[in-house]
């Protein structure tokens, strides 16, 4: 089936684009040829103006359709405004729908529909003859990202009949009943708990997808429960891990986790998504800050927006500024748990709050298509006394904009030596023109962010591509 | 490999006796008599002979093959020929029945007694994308029944059509007042060369104009007999010049005007940046929820009444430049004269533009934030104090509608030619094309932006409409009347987005017409579609979406 691309790119090859179409579409009544000037005939759009750029994460050939989903699965697709597969999605799931199943690491930009990529492959491994039975389990970092990749899985797959989709996350999973569904999304030390208790039957499970997999495989973080889940898991299971960062050390670690795997990888220059401007303030001071983050949002359009910062407080007195300015603002950090994280961030998804401040939990993952605008209000920075400016950190920050090819902004807030030092640091390492923005004269500020935006709106559709191999 | 080898070698040595026997032959004495020359004669011949035959068979066959290829294509084309001379009957017997029922209604139409109250009075000066000499007409319809009388008269073909329709109708649905004003896509009068087939246009697709659809709510028949007389205004109106790009441009000149005026004012340079930022933020700002946003709408409304104060001393301007008809001075209108400040035409301009790049940026991603924007340009541009000649000035904000999404007022054109996008509002970023999923993006907001603002509730408010819902229903009409063959994976996005969440409020402004219209978009016109892309199963599967959720059977 020809979707929009190929049907334009159907001129098969030939460099002479420029031939008028076909049939000049002439036979119109006669006063209406008054106001036609040289349109006598149509041109085809040119090859080079398409932007079918096969470099772009974005570029696919193929559909949905010749991937040979399953119709549920297809309209849900459908329903999701999904036209076409992305890069990684059309290379990636037919390595890892293939038979005998295979291992998968893959690394591929923000936004570019890493999660739709496994959710189908996990649906299409699910017998739904067996609702009850789990034979799909998805790790991911936080409680948030779980239940975002829930809700993905549950939208991805409403059309197919007998899906049951659970979150393995504290207070979620009856004590009574146990894990009792086909796709089990959790966070590592939950699951071990269900495993133990005997509330969650892996014999049968097919495939253990790992989001955030350099997050989530991290020594010193969550790598030792990953291993233990999976040393609980049959061993002929398929393991798939994703993340747009994979640092060299989890890597080979990553490698032994998933024998065999075939792999997507990206360079580190080839990491930050082009549809995002990124910008940063030059703040005389950081009593300023405050008050010049409220002016960026008269400088451009924005629709739901994301402020990370470092500690709760400064949270907090964000949240009491902005709030007095006419915005509806969300504050989500540690200091909430449980429900009422979950209950935060739904506020924010739907849109009832339209500011979400937060400090380093939300970094990853959180897919938030509207949001138009990362603000680091603080550097990231890592370490001992928080020495080291945390390069990965920033660049899964302002992953939360430019969502699947839409235009995103980000801008970080530096005020002294240090935190001018850190910001540069990280641009050098990725290879980044940051673009300087001036507080002082709104109106040029202003004149200046569009165009910026504008420029990286005629490049949003390009980025480099992952280099399967 | 092993294995293979030996074989071979075999076959080397099944060869070499026969070679040699050859040179046997050759060496042999009686090469040259006269038996083994005939004998060598009869074997070449009898080989040509094979060679010859085997030949003839092939071509043989050819032809056979090409007849029947020939044969088929004949079938086909007399088929085609056949449908489309179908398609032409059933059009004239429409166009015969529509015309014999329009002299009877137009016989008996004085004795209609005053129709039910419609559910929001529709503001006079409609906007219609099209050309002005038709808006006179439009402007009629809208204020409910009496239409017939003022319309049928001095109307070109459509007004008529829609007059006569509507004594029909009223009876039976109150709310298909809404139905108001829909014209003659303007499809045909665009620069387009792509409406070849122009006529066929309305006709081509048996299931009607505009009024098709009205009609098919109250009556099957007499309604599928209304569009083919729809056909017949269509030539009368193309050449006028779009007033809506003549608008937009005024707009820009407007934009450039205000720079060069800041440089000499700097009152005005002081002000208006901050204005301009504040508003657009207050847009940003707004979201779902009962009361939620009076602050942002208060600050908005602040600010244009500011400007309208002009304490800066900006130029007065005539707003006429931005509106689709001069208007005259209207008893008891607020602001009757004949210019007003510039600043505040400016801001006005800018809060229209806030809302639009609002629609294509955030609702592009997410339709369902499309609503509460709408909400705000309803409040806005009804509002009495910034009504201009006792109507609104929101043909400034349509004009940019037309700009950005051409498909919502019946341009139509193929994505695979240059001039084809440029006629679907594909956009251009430093000379080329944006991306597909960016321009899907943009039109997904733009459809649910233009819901959102024709699709508002005014019966409860003592304020005017500003875009009554008959817009919707037109804009609607336009898309789902496009002939197969011109169908756009544009037009299906827009049409999706359109429907998706204002399904209810549609239902509610049209009843059970809304419902047929509904049905038209979501089944029939997908169904017609040449190519099954993603963006028409997008189509049908928000029916079946509608089907699940909403318990609508289509």
């Amino acid at each position: 089936m020809a979707d929009l691309a190929s049907r334009i790119t159907a001129p098969a090859g030939t460099p002479a684009p420029k031939v008028p179409s076909a049939a000049p579409e002439a036979p119109v009544d006669g006063p209406e040829e008054t106001n036609l000037v040289d349109n006598t005939y149509e041109v085809e759009v040119k090859l080079s103006d398409l932007q079918n750029d096969q470099e772009s994460p974005l570029y696919s050939v193929s559909s949905f359709d010749e991937l040979g989903l399953p119709k549920a699965i297809n309209d849900g697709l459908l329903a999701m405004n999904f036209k076409k597969p992305s890069k990684i999605q059309e290379k990636a799931l037919p390595l890892m729908l293939s038979n005998p199943p295979h291992n998968m690491i893959a690394q591929s930009q923000s936004g570019t529909g890493k999660t739709a990529a496994f959710v189908l492959t996990v649906l299409s491994r699910v017998d739904l003859s067996q609702p009850t039975q789990p034979q799909a389990l998805l790790l991911a970092p936080s409680r948030e990202l779980a239940r975002q990749i829930q809700m993905v899985v549950q939208t991805i797959g409403q059309f197919c009949e007998g899906l049951i989709v659970e979150a393995a996350i504290p207070g979620v999973i009856s004590r009574e009943t146990g894990v009792k569904s086909s796709v089990v999304v959790g966070t590592p030390g939950t699951v071990i708990d269900l495993i133990k208790r005997r509330q969650f039957d892996v014999s049968q499970l097919k495939v253990l997808v790992i989001d955030e997999a350099d997050n989530m495989l991290d020594m010193q973080g969550l790598g030792e429960q990953c291993s233990r889940v999976k040393s609980l898991l049959p061993k002929t299971i398929q393991i798939l891990l994703f993340s747009a960062t994979f640092p060299a050390n989890v890597m080979a670690f990553a490698e032994k986790f998933a024998p065999n795997a075939n792999q997507m990888k990206l360079k580190q220059q080839e990491l930050t998504v082009k549809g995002i401007s990124q910008m940063y303030m030059d703040c005389p001071d950081e009593k300023q800050k405050y008050e010049i983050l409220c002016k960026l949002y008269g400088l451009m359009t924005i629709g739901s927006s994301v402020i990370f910062v470092r500690t709760r407080d400064s949270a907090t007195e964000i949240q009491r500024r902005m709030e007095a300015d006419g915005h509806k603002v969300t504050a989500l950090h540690g200091a909430y748990e449980g429900a009422s994280r979950d209950a935060l961030l739904d506020d924010f998804r739907s849109g009832r709050s339209k500011v979400l401040i937060t400090t380093n939990v939300l970094a990853r993952g959180i897919d938030v298509s509207s949001v138009a605008i990362v603000i680091n209000y603080d550097i990231p920075m890592k370490g001992p006394g928080d020495r080291e400016p945390d390069a990965e950190t920033y660049l899964h920050r302002i992953g939360r904009t430019g969502r699947f090819g839409r235009v995103g902004v980000s801008i970080s807030f530096v005020y002294d030596r240090k935190s001018f030092d850190a910001l540069s640091n990280i641009a050098r390492f990725y290879d980044i023109d940051l673009i300087q923005l001036d507080p002082n004269d709104w109106d040029v500020t202003e004149k200046k962010v569009q165009d910026v935006i504008k420029s990286s709106r005629a490049k949003a559709d390009y980025a480099p591509n992952a280099t399967s191999g | 490999m092993a294995g293979s080898s030996p074989p071979r070698r075999q076959s080397c040595q099944w060869a070499s006796p026969d070679r040699s026997s050859i040179i046997a032959d050759i060496l042999v004495d009686d090469r040259n008599s006269e038996a083994r020359h005939k004998s060598l004669l009869e074997s070449a011949k009898k080989e040509h002979d094979r060679v010859r035959l085997e030949a003839e068979r092939v071509y043989q066959q050819h032809m056979q093959k090409e007849e029947q290829q020939r044969l088929l294509e004949e079938k086909q084309r007399i088929l085609e020929a056949k449908r489309r001379e179908e398609e032409r009957i059933r059009l004239e017997e429409h166009n015969a029945a529509e015309r014999t029922r329009l002299h009877a209604l137009r016989a008996k139409k004085i004795e209609l007694p005053p129709t039910p109250k419609e559910p929001e009075p529709p503001k006079a000066p409609a906007p219609a994308s099209i050309p002005p000499p038709v808006q006179k007409v439009l402007q009629a319809p809208s204020l409910a029944t009496p239409i017939n009388g003022t319309t049928a008269p001095q109307a070109p073909p459509t007004s008529t059509l829609f007059g006569g329709k509507k004594t029909m109708i009223t009876s039976q649905l109150a709310a298909h007042n809404p139905f108001g004003a829909p014209r003659p896509a303007p499809a045909s009068q665009t620069p387009a060369t792509t409406q070849a087939p122009t006529a066929p246009n309305t006709g081509g697709s048996s299931l009607g104009g505009n009024a098709t659809i009205n009609g098919a709510s109250s009556q099957t028949k007499p309604g599928q007999a209304a569009q083919a007389a729809q056909s017949a205004p269509q030539p009368s109106t193309p050449a006028a010049p779009d007033r809506y790009t003549v608008i937009h441009q005024n707009l820009k000149i407007l934009r450039k005007f205000m720079i060069d005026q800041a440089k000499a004012n700097k009152a005005l340079k002081g002000r208006m940046g901050d204005m301009r930022r504040e508003i657009r933020k207050c847009v940003g700002q707004l979201t779902g929820g009962v009361g939620a946003n009076r602050i942002q709408q208060a600050s908005i409304i602040n600010l244009l009444r500011e400007a309208m104060g002009n304490q800066v001393g900006s130029a007065p301007m005539d707003p006429s430049t931005f509106i689709l008809e001069p208007r005259n001075p209207v008893q008891g209108a607020l602001h009757n004269e004949h210019q007003l400040p510039s600043l505040f035409l400016y801001l006005l301009n800018i809060f229209a533009k806030a809302t639009i790049s609002q629609f294509i940026n955030e609702a592009g991603a997410r339709p369902e934030t499309a609503d509460p924007v709408g909400v705000c340009i309803a409040f806005v541009f009804s509002d009495p104090e910034f009504l201009w000649r006792g109507a609104s000035l929101i043909d400034i904000l349509m004009a940019k509608f037309r700009i950005v999404c051409p498909v919502l007022f019946g341009y139509r054109g193929n994505e695979k030619t240059e001039q084809g996008r440029a006629r679907l509002g594909w956009w251009k970023d430093d000379g080329r094309w944006v991306g597909d999923q960016q321009h899907m993006d943009r039109m997904t907001g733009l459809g649910a932006g233009f819901a959102a603002v024709s699709l508002r509730k005014f019966a409860n408010s003592k304020k005017d409409n500003p875009y009554p819902p008959r817009h919707y229903w037109a804009a609607m009409a336009r898309i789902v009347n496009t002939p197969p063959a011109e169908m756009s994976n544009t037009q299906c996005v827009v049409l999706r987005s359109m429907i998706q969440n204002f399904e209810q409020k549609f239902v509610e402004f049209y009843g059970t017409a809304a419902i047929v219209a509904l049905r038209m978009c979501l089944v029939d016109f997908p169904a017609r579609a040449p190519q099954k892309t993603p963006a028409v199963g997008s189509l049908e599967v928000l029916g079946q979406v509608l089907k699940r959720d909403a318990g609508l059977h289509l």
